[in-house]
């Protein structure tokens, strides 16, 4: 019994860390229409950033800080170099952002080393809580308790702020909400840099959690983004929350039983939902009408 | 009926008899080994413009096609005795489960936007990779394997690679003309239309899910036999075929060739073939080059924002103006005259 709860608290952290990337590039999907191959590399970057800074001052939470300034300058230099050539070409977007996807993860390794990084747990973090039979390791927990009020947070100011209301109009008719006097420029500047500093937040939470950080875990981390953001729907943050979790669980416990299908289950889910639901369980756009 | 011979035809032979004589004019093993690179790679990026020049469909896991039609003729070998039969099957075993991941992939996914397949065909990669990692028994992990080739009858043995250089030179020649022939064909202009506008094609009653997924199957096939020859070439297979480099090269040799060109990959797969090898010998000199990816993907990310058409692509659109001026030019005339 103590395994199976340890192994959805596992597989919950894990989900949570996904969603954290996921939400980010649904976000940034459902406004600008622009899917961004690149949000796995800003994932490790925000990791990469967090272990520096927190091997420079021993602070776990300016590290967490560090690393979603650095998710913010990224996004920044991102759409203004990469994304703002390219608005309304799907083609060239996707092929633009998968490049500059590349050329992020090879610069970690030019900046910080090819080798593989240890990254440490701050000491108030480390360790676990025991309850009757079950332990629960505190990092985890931790984790999960940032991820929902992250997604708690979302919900919020979309939802009940003027600048929530500003972005969500902008989803539903862009040309409208220009036309009430919204630069709507900027909140895509504005929403691309949050997406991505999700990303990085994420990347600074999984990085003491898997005690290493590596250059090729964008591309890995990125890939059950999308695989999130397919089975949830593209542009609903409720869905790439549960389908995050739904992935987290499953993977977890396969990895557990049976771990050469670990990646093979997540891969079922989303075939699953592609037949039979091929918007995504969630979603309001989706389907080609191009 | 004879119909009329196209000029580009003959230019594109004459070329093919050039690289027919090579061999015997220059007879360095590693120039030739550098040309059988480029002439797999071209038929692989070739099979990628098929896609992304004539369909407007991004695939991000083309490697995964190279890498099944690899190990395929690879297992084939080790497994049964190396003669030419268990050559041919591998080949086919390659061409079917090409083919069917393709079908799997394409009836999923191209109803969808081109997020999805691009998504989709990425993430069925790096399955792909996981899957040929871990099942040590069949594919000996990260490690790969060694194969025997069918031997060649006596005579030939000693000039092996001068015949593997035949083999994958007719085999792009022939695909080359075959593709060429597949778009210029009807198919091939409702694939085009489809590029061009999806819903235009469909009010005019095609069905653009079968166009679709056709073109996706055959681009698979053709992939997984690229990557049969380079399995072939080197006798050897490890997940390095399944890597997301390979889909790089694909991309990069398209759209700097030309995307929607067919020889414009060709190019591209020769020129970007020549800048690793170089750019390998290069990483003695400064420890950037080492790196090159990093070269290679700022010049992609240039080439999508400035030079779209690739060499071919810019070339004949020159052409083309050239000959619209001209045409206005005699007709003005026509008209004052």
């Amino acid at each position: 019994m103590e395994l199976i709860i340890n192994l959805a608290i596992n597989g919950i952290s894990t989900g949570m860390l996904i969603f954290l990337i996921a939400a980010g590039l649904t976000l940034i999907f459902g406004l600008m229409d622009v899917l961004n191959f690149a949000h796995g590399g800003i994932f490790a970057w925000g990791a990469y950033a967090g272990v520096w800074f927190f091997s420079l001052t021993q602070s776990f939470l300016l590290s967490i800080l560090a690393a979603v300034v650095t998710g913010l300058l990224i996004g920044l230099v991102t759409e203004y170099l990469i994304i703002r050539p390219v608005y309304g070409n799907h083609i060239q977007q996707i092929l633009i952002t998968l490049g500059f996807m590349l050329v992020l993860s090879e610069m970690l390794k030019v900046v910080f080393g090819p080798d593989i990084k240890a990254a440490e747990t701050p000491s108030y973090l480390s360790g676990s809580w025991t309850i009757g039979d079950v332990t629960i390791i505190k990092y985890r927990a931790f984790i999960i308790a940032v991820g929902f009020l992250v997604f708690i947070a979302m919900q919020l100011i979309l939802k009940h702020s003027k600048i929530g209301l500003i972005v969500r109009a902008g989803v539903m008719d862009r040309e409208m909400i220009q036309a009430l006097g919204v630069n709507i420029r900027k909140v895509f500047v504005g929403v691309f840099m949050v997406g991505s500093a999700l990303a990085a937040l994420g990347g600074a939470l999984f990085a003491p959690s898997s005690g290493v950080v590596y250059a090729e875990m964008g591309m890995e981390f990125g890939i059950f983004a999308f695989i999130v953001v397919i089975i949830g729907g593209m542009g609903s943050i409720p869905g790439s929350l549960i389908a995050a979790l739904l992935v987290g669980i499953s993977n977890v416990f396969m990895a557990y039983y049976l771990p050469i299908l670990s990646m093979a289950v997540t891969m079922l889910i989303m075939f699953v939902v592609l037949i039979f639901k091929p918007q995504g369980l969630f979603s309001t756009s989706g389907v080609s009408n191009k | 009926m004879m119909q009329k011979v196209q000029k580009s035809t003959w230019i594109y032979l004459l070329f093919s008899l050039v690289l027919v004589v090579i061999p015997f004019v220059k007879d360095e093993r590693w120039f030739l080994f550098l040309l059988i690179q480029i002439f797999i790679f071209g038929i692989f990026a070739m099979s990628y413009d098929l896609l992304l020049g004539f369909t407007g469909i991004v695939s991000f896991g083309h490697a995964m096609f190279f890498g099944i039609g690899a190990y395929s003729v690879g297992i084939t070998l080790e497994r049964l005795e190396p003669t030419f039969f268990s050559f041919l099957l591998g080949i086919f075993f390659a061409a079917m489960a090409g083919g069917i991941v393709a079908l799997i992939a394409g009836v999923l996914t191209l109803r969808l936007k081109s997020h999805y397949y691009a998504m989709l065909t990425l993430a069925l990669a790096s399955l792909f990779l996981v899957l040929a990692e871990k099942w040590r028994s069949l594919t000996m992990g990260n490690d790969g394997f060694t194969f025997k080739i069918p031997e060649l009858p006596e005579g030939l043995q000693d000039h092996r690679n001068t015949v593997i250089y035949m083999f994958c030179l007719l085999s792009m020649i022939l695909i080359f003309f075959g593709l060429r022939r597949l778009t210029q064909s009807p198919l091939g202009k409702i694939l085009q239309a489809i590029r061009e506008n999806e819903q235009r094609v469909e009010s005019l009653g095609f069905r653009i899910m079968p166009y679709k997924v056709i073109i996706s199957v055959i681009s698979g096939v053709v992939a997984s036999f690229a990557g049969v020859l380079y399995a072939i070439s080197l006798r050897f297979v490890d997940t390095s075929v399944f890597a997301i480099d390979v889909t790089l090269d694909a991309l990069l040799m398209t759209i700097i060739g030309g995307v929607g060109t067919l020889v414009g990959p060709i190019i591209g797969a020769g020129l970007i073939e020549f800048a690793h090898h170089y750019l390998s010998e290069l990483s003695d000199v400064h420890w950037i080059f080492e790196r090159w990816i990093i070269l290679f993907g700022i010049v992609y990310i240039l080439a999508v924002i400035f030079f779209p058409f690739g060499i071919v692509g810019t070339i004949q659109r020159s052409f083309a103006k050239r000959k619209q001026r001209k045409q206005e030019v005699t007709k003005s005339k026509k008209i004052a005259g």
